[in-house]
């Protein structure tokens, strides 16, 4: 059960009630997020049930319908940074979500919702009725912008960030997405919303670190427009509890989606993540692999699914999903699932869960290395064909490092 | 002083519970060759992975020491340190580690802090170019997607960059053309005509005697049934090639009889 405060109980402004959106648009305005909409969103919330991941008897740690929203602060303030790399000069706009509306009306309201509906999402709901903070980009038809875009978020306490990004007709983007927190138990419950207009491209690297006792549930959905690409690269590092949810769909013909994800549970982490693509249109392509390994009582599970409507002529989907345990107490689960309604297409997947094999630590061992150091070796190794398809040897090494650091734990 | 060499005495070892190593005698001196030939089953690769430790073979009887060190009481990465190597006949592919970074860890482990970067980077490329290969190799993964010829290049490249005390090859020449044969005769040769291989012993496992016409050894031995039988010359690498193993057998029964 999700507990909520109830109106009139001590501190209205704690937990997520209608007196506490009451005053968050008291104290912030509706920003670009319209006060009737937020308030039907927050409605939707309540009723909707939380979506339960059934899998036979499992006990699971940490679970949404066990989350505890009474002690959130929603005015907790989010600190986020973008760095836009000079690209102003070009028409493209790197702004806080909150006066997007105000300051880009067009430009917002050509962009928002595209990709996103959050009318059957529970936490959806929640983070639109509560938005407070994010980021919108925005770059015009015809802008290939080299330089990567950065975008920081800082969450202390409850954050619920909206991050729209839109790519115009035959323009490119790179975008970096980190979240950080620190070691306070922070509650970050978020939108990202990805539009492609026309032969665009886009690569989106997000790198969630936040710290140990934080929380993190959000939902990223894309839409492609015709021959568009989207390429994905996400790393679920911090957290200790953390749910990301993405679904790319692929509505017009000849798309192109490479998701790469990984994430790794330490300790008495628990991270979900759950990856959708879907082939709306014909002749569209979608590649996805994702590593995700359990050491210590980590737990986690990954659903991955492939949908390929009746239109989807030609469509041609591969995924690709490996799990590791390096502990007895580890649980992942890896899911994975296609559905097909066309005929004449191509779909692949592969799953794999296990332990390191024996043989590997043998073959390492007569070469010198120790055991724990062929374990290390072989676990890092195994996160690398992923780890290798996000850009840049700085972000690769600091990743490594990250997953390194969670072994030693 | 210690005895110096690769010394296995009355050698017996089982594989789930069934014993295949039925007492194994043989020492091999630093910076000798020997082969060590039998037909499939004779236990040739158990000996290999019981002289290594691998967890799936138990030794139950003999000793063998290397260089004076006793082998047996010590884990697979401590009998690498002592200076053993094992060209492995279907070596485990490592994926997302890099053959590159493997060797320089191999390395690192079995000879600490000897080689700068730069240094390394030389010796592996001079390896590369007796095996003929380049540098593309080095960034793969660790025999991931390998044809069974480059998985036995990796394991000469391997064999020449951590120079052993004593290395054993099993069946590296099995299901090689003759190109990849030459670049494992090169490699060994090459290893023993250097400063840091040229003590180094030789255990070469083989079915066939045609890698000996590349790798000359000082001595044969043939292997019949997790036993050595005879042991000689270089010659009797030529009786097998004529008679094969049928001779030999018939020769052990009758002797018996």
């Amino acid at each position: 059960m999700v507990s909520l405060s109830e109106p009139g109980s001590r501190n209205a402004l704690h937990g997520v009630s209608k007196a506490a959106l009451d005053a968050l648009i008291a104290t912030h305005g509706e920003g670009s997020i319209p006060a009737q909409m937020r308030y039907d969103a927050l409605a939707r919330f309540e009723e909707l049930p939380v979506r339960q991941v059934i899998r036979g008897g499992r006990t699971w740690k940490h679970d949404l319908s066990k989350l505890d929203l009474s002690e959130i602060d929603v005015l907790d303030t989010i600190y986020a940074d973008a760095v836009s790399g000079g690209l102003t000069a070009r028409g493209v706009i790197v702004t806080d979500f909150d006066t997007a509306k105000a300051r880009f009306p067009e430009e917002l309201a050509r962009a928002f919702g595209q990709a996103v509906d959050t009318r059957d999402d529970k936490f959806a709901s929640l983070a639109l009725a509560f938005q407070h903070g994010g980021t919108f980009v925005w770059i015009p038809d015809g802008v290939r912008a080299e330089e990567p875009i950065e975008i920081c978020y800082e969450p202390s306490g409850a954050a619920f960030p909206y991050t729209l990004v839109a790519v115009g007709s035959g323009s490119s983007a790179t975008i970096v997405e980190r979240i950080t927190s620190d070691e306070r138990a922070s509650f970050l419950c978020g939108i990202g919303e990805i539009v492609l207009g026309e032969h665009a491209s886009l690569r989106y690297t997000i790198d969630q670190s936040v710290g140990p006792a934080s929380r993190a549930i959000l939902t990223r959905r894309a839409a492609l427009g015709k021959d568009a690409t989207l390429t994905l690269a996400l790393a679920e590092l911090g957290g200790e509890h953390v749910v990301e949810r993405v679904r790319v769909v692929q509505r017009e013909h000849g798309g192109n989606v490479e998701i790469s994800a990984f994430f790794f549970a330490n300790g008495d982490q628990h991270v979900d993540l759950e990856t959708e693509v879907v082939h709306a249109a014909g002749a569209t392509h979608s590649e996805t692999l994702v590593r995700s390994a359990g050491t210590g009582r980590g737990q986690g599970r990954y659903l991955g699914n492939i949908k390929i409507l009746k239109a989807a002529h030609g469509a041609d989907a591969t995924l690709r999903d490996d799990a590791l345990l390096l502990s007895k107490e580890a649980h992942v689960d890896s899911i994975p699932a296609l559905e097909i309604a066309a005929n004449d297409v191509k779909a692949y997947h592969g799953a794999t869960v296990g332990a390191i094999s024996e043989d590997e630590i043998f073959y390492a061992q007569t070469r010198g290395l120790s055991r724990p150091d062929a374990e290390r070796m072989i676990a890092l190794g195994f996160f690398e064909p992923a780890i290798a398809r996000f850009p840049g040897e700085a972000l690769r090494e600091g990743l490594r490092a990250a997953l390194e650091a969670k072994l030693d734990v | 002083m210690a005895e110096t060499g690769l010394r296995i005495k009355g050698l017996r070892a089982s594989v789930e519970g069934k014993e295949i190593l039925k007492g194994i005698d043989l020492v091999v001196e630093p910076g000798s060759v020997h082969a060590l030939m039998g037909p499939n089953g004779s236990g040739k690769s158990t000996l290999a992975f019981s002289l290594t430790g691998h967890p799936s073979y138990q030794v139950t009887g003999g000793s063998v020491s290397l260089d004076g060190e006793d082998l047996l009481a010590l884990a697979p990465d401590k009998r690498a340190k002592t200076g053993l190597f094992l060209s492995f006949q279907y070596p485990s592919a490592i994926p997302g580690v890099s053959v590159g970074n493997f060797i320089r860890s191999a390395r690192q482990s079995l000879h600490p802090g000897d080689l700068p970067p730069a240094k390394f980077r030389k010796m592996i490329f001079e390896k590369l170019d007796v095996l003929e290969m380049d540098a593309s190799f080095l960034p793969r993964y660790v025999n991931d997607g390998f044809s069974g010829g480059e998985k036995k290049r990796l394991e000469m490249l391997q064999l020449a960059m951590l120079a052993p005390k004593y290395a054993i090859l099993d069946e590296t020449d099995s299901g090689l053309d003759v190109d990849a044969l030459e670049a494992v005769g090169a490699t060994v040769n090459a290893l023993r005509a250097s400063e840091e291989g040229e003590r180094t012993g030789f255990l070469i496992i083989t079915h066939y005697p045609r890698i000996l016409k590349y790798i000359k050894a000082d001595k044969v031995h043939i292997m019949l049934d997790g036993a050595i039988v005879t042991s000689g010359g270089p010659e009797l690498a030529d009786v097998i090639e004529r008679d094969g193993y049928d001779r030999i057998r018939e020769e052990v029964a009758g002797g018996v009889a």
